[in-house]
């Protein structure tokens, strides 16, 4: 079963071909994005996380194609990219509730599910401080937290664990596999031995393809 | 490595990434398109530089004075708005700070860069009264006569300019918001200051307080030295008088003054680097400990590690606009601060004194959370969530409004009016608009805040 589907997705900057004519689906379930660096993996998920309009190709959500169905795919879709220019002056709290009021949540409900799933995460003693005060692996966390917000149906994830120790990257990895039950999840990340245990689907990004491995 | 090694590639690297900046070709392409409007018509309209109600004879030299005088009064915050929301706002501190480069090497070589910008714009509108000069001059048309005193009353000004940006970009307060508030404060200064001592007879050390270099050339070259002039708008009485510009550039320790500027300039670039702080090691003083124990945010709340997913809100509008008016409104020292400007509406003359409070406080605020919320590296996570931009923005304008209304209530509630209320709602919600647009426009708060400030200082004064 699949919610989001690709079909002929290419995508170009200039005359540089990233990646050409993909034609698959993306599971219930986990998916592993591998490739060599530069390969295209962010391109990827910037465009399934429609943050990003492919050049060529099409994107359906649930059946409907994209951009129709644009709206519906990002109410369900949580998206942790690489890097984002976290606002400095806020407390993670504040961020993740301004995340939880764009995403259309609860907010009372999406507090507590933040200090749970910050706890999951070895976070939650912090998220009354500053986001200035917080590391690089904090902040990957933080941008993690707030990606699983709500119940999202599908989410996307570009190198969550980069920047954490094994401990904590085990942590990010539990609940990834968790969320997997019920959601598809798609992921770029180095190998992990209990990801790859678990993924439905492994994608590898090389030489313009997209190819199932 | 050598100093002069270290600015040259200061200098040359601000000055790439400011040319690959569509920002600096748009400058570039502003100056000569606006300088038709820093010359005053005969109807009143365009910038007016004016002698006891009159406009004057437009020769070659008096065109490059007023010109000047437009760039280094009226037009000053527009350079500094440029110089702090370009591209070169981002350096990389966290590997030069560290580096065993001279600090005041990298800071002189980003202040030449600047300051080449500056004059680029400057040179740019040189040509453009030029070819103004070409048309409207009355008598010859002298293009050496045209820049001197253009470039004189101007380009130390810039050149100023480029300095204090240095000067506030090494200090932490300076980097934040603090800096244009520092900066508004210093711009008010320089023009009224110059208009108090405007009756003295010219010296180097008269001349050395008009940063701005209008005073002069207005008052010495004017007819029996009148010090009764205007520059921007108002009221026109028909006719015109002479300005002898050449003699007004010309008086007693002018030319001195503006050269010393420039040789200020460097200097305070240079002072730059020895007050420089780090952006990594913040040093606290006993002051500041207590400040933040007020400020701090306390513990987390209690936690449910079973929390539940959250559900979609019922509401999801009345849940957007009750976030952006906490984020609005985040930190105690907003709390303190609206419950200062609340008490202050209870005071008579609303108009005056609580609602010029509020509305400093909601500039900030409001420009702190636009700028926050369309920094280009958060929005591209934002746009993906299920609330469309215009929305968001829409949201924050409403917030802002709900913001100003609730610090006019005390004012409305002590006068039974409702009055406070409807000036809030008008002021407050066109700050928050002009917050939103600017910052979706820039990317940052910075042009937003500087732009507010000038408005907030209209209003007030008015």
């Amino acid at each position: 079963m699949s919610n989001l589907h690709l079909d002929a997705v290419g995508k170009t900057y200039g005359r540089k071909t990233i990646f050409d004519a993909v034609t698959t689906h993306v599971p219930i379930g986990l998916t592993l994005l591998t490739g060599p660096s530069g390969a295209g993996k962010s391109t990827l998920l910037r465009i399934l996380a429609t943050a990003e309009r492919p050049s060529h190709g099409k994107l359906s959500w649930k059946g409907a194609p994209l951009p129709g169905a644009q709206a519906q795919l990002r109410r369900a879709l949580g998206y942790a990219p690489q890097a984002v220019d976290l606002p400095d002056d806020l407390t993670a709290r504040e961020f993740a509730m301004h995340m939880a009021a764009l995403k259309g949540l609860d907010l009372a409900a999406a507090d507590a599910q933040f200090g749970a799933i910050t706890n999951a995460i070895n976070l939650h003693s912090d998220i009354n401080q500053r986001i200035s005060t917080y590391s690089g692996g904090m902040r990957r966390r933080l941008v993690f937290a707030q990606a699983l917000l709500g119940e999202p149906e599908l989410i996307i994830l570009d190198e969550p664990t980069a920047e954490l120790d094994s401990h904590t990257a085990s942590l990010l990895e539990t609940l990834i596999v968790e969320r997997a039950a019920k959601a598809s999840v798609v992921m770029t990340t180095h190998a992990s031995a209990q990801l790859t245990s678990h993924a439905a689907a492994n994608w590898r990004v090389e030489g313009g393809q997209v190819v199932p491995t | 490595m050598s100093g002069v090694t270290v600015a040259r590639s200061a200098m040359s690297v601000s000055l790439r990434r400011y040319s690959r900046s569509w920002g600096l070709w748009l400058l570039l392409l502003v100056a000569p398109i606006g300088a038709r409007f820093m010359i005053a018509r005969d109807d009143g309209s365009g910038m007016q530089v004016a002698i006891g109600g009159h406009l004057p004879v437009m020769t070659s030299a008096t065109l490059g004075v007023c010109l000047g005088i437009v760039v280094s009064t009226l037009l000053l915050p527009v350079a500094f708005l440029y110089l702090r929301s370009n591209v070169t706002r981002r350096n990389p501190w966290q590997v030069d700070e560290v580096s065993g480069a001279s600090r005041a090497a990298i800071m002189l070589g980003r202040f030449a860069a600047d300051a080449v910008v500056l004059l680029a714009s400057l040179t740019a509108l040189t040509a453009a009264g030029w070819l103004l000069g070409w048309q409207i001059v009355t008598g010859p048309f002298q293009p050496g006569w045209i820049a001197l005193p253009l470039w004189l009353v101007a380009a130390p000004a810039l050149i100023g300019l480029a300095a204090l940006r240095q000067l506030l970009d090494s200090r932490p307060l300076g980097r934040r918001g603090f800096g244009e508030l520092i900066f508004f404060i210093l711009w008010m200064t320089a023009l009224v200051v110059p208009i108090v001592v405007s009756e003295r007879p010219s010296s180097f050390a008269v001349n050395m307080i008009d940063y701005t270099g209008f005073v002069r050339p207005l008052v010495a070259g004017s007819p029996g030295g009148d010090t009764d002039f205007s520059i921007g708008g108002g009221e026109i009485k028909p006719g015109r008088v002479p300005l002898d510009a050449e003699r007004g550039i010309s008086a007693q320790g002018y030319v001195g003054s503006r050269l010393a500027w420039v040789a200020v300039a460097i200097a305070l670039s240079a002072l730059a680097s020895l007050v420089y702080a780090q952006h990594s090691a913040p040093r606290r003083s006993r002051l500041a400990g207590l400040a933040s124990r007020l400020l701090a945010n306390g513990p987390p709340p209690p936690l449910m590690a079973a929390a539940p997913a959250a559900p979609a809100s019922g509401y999801p509008l009345a849940t957007l606009l009750l976030a952006e008016f906490r984020l609005i409104g985040t930190g105690k020292l907003f709390l303190y601060l609206a419950i200062a400007a609340a008490l202050l509406a209870l005071l008579p003359d609303f108009r005056h004194l609580g609602s010029p409070a509020g509305l400093l406080l909601l500039v900030f605020s409001l420009t702190a959370h636009a700028g926050r919320s369309e920094a280009r590296g958060l929005r591209h996570l934002t746009a993906t969530t299920a609330t469309p931009p215009p929305v968001r923005r829409a949201a924050l304008v409403f917030a802002g409004t709900a913001w100003a209304i609730l610090l006019s209530l005390p004012a409305a509630l002590a006068t039974w009016s409702i009055d406070p209320i409807v000036l809030g709602a008008a002021t407050g919600g066109a700050a928050a608009l002009i917050a939103g647009l600017l910052a979706m426009i820039s990317g940052s708060g910075f042009a937003a805040r500087m732009v507010l400030l000038i408005l907030w200082y209209v209003y007030l004064s008015t």
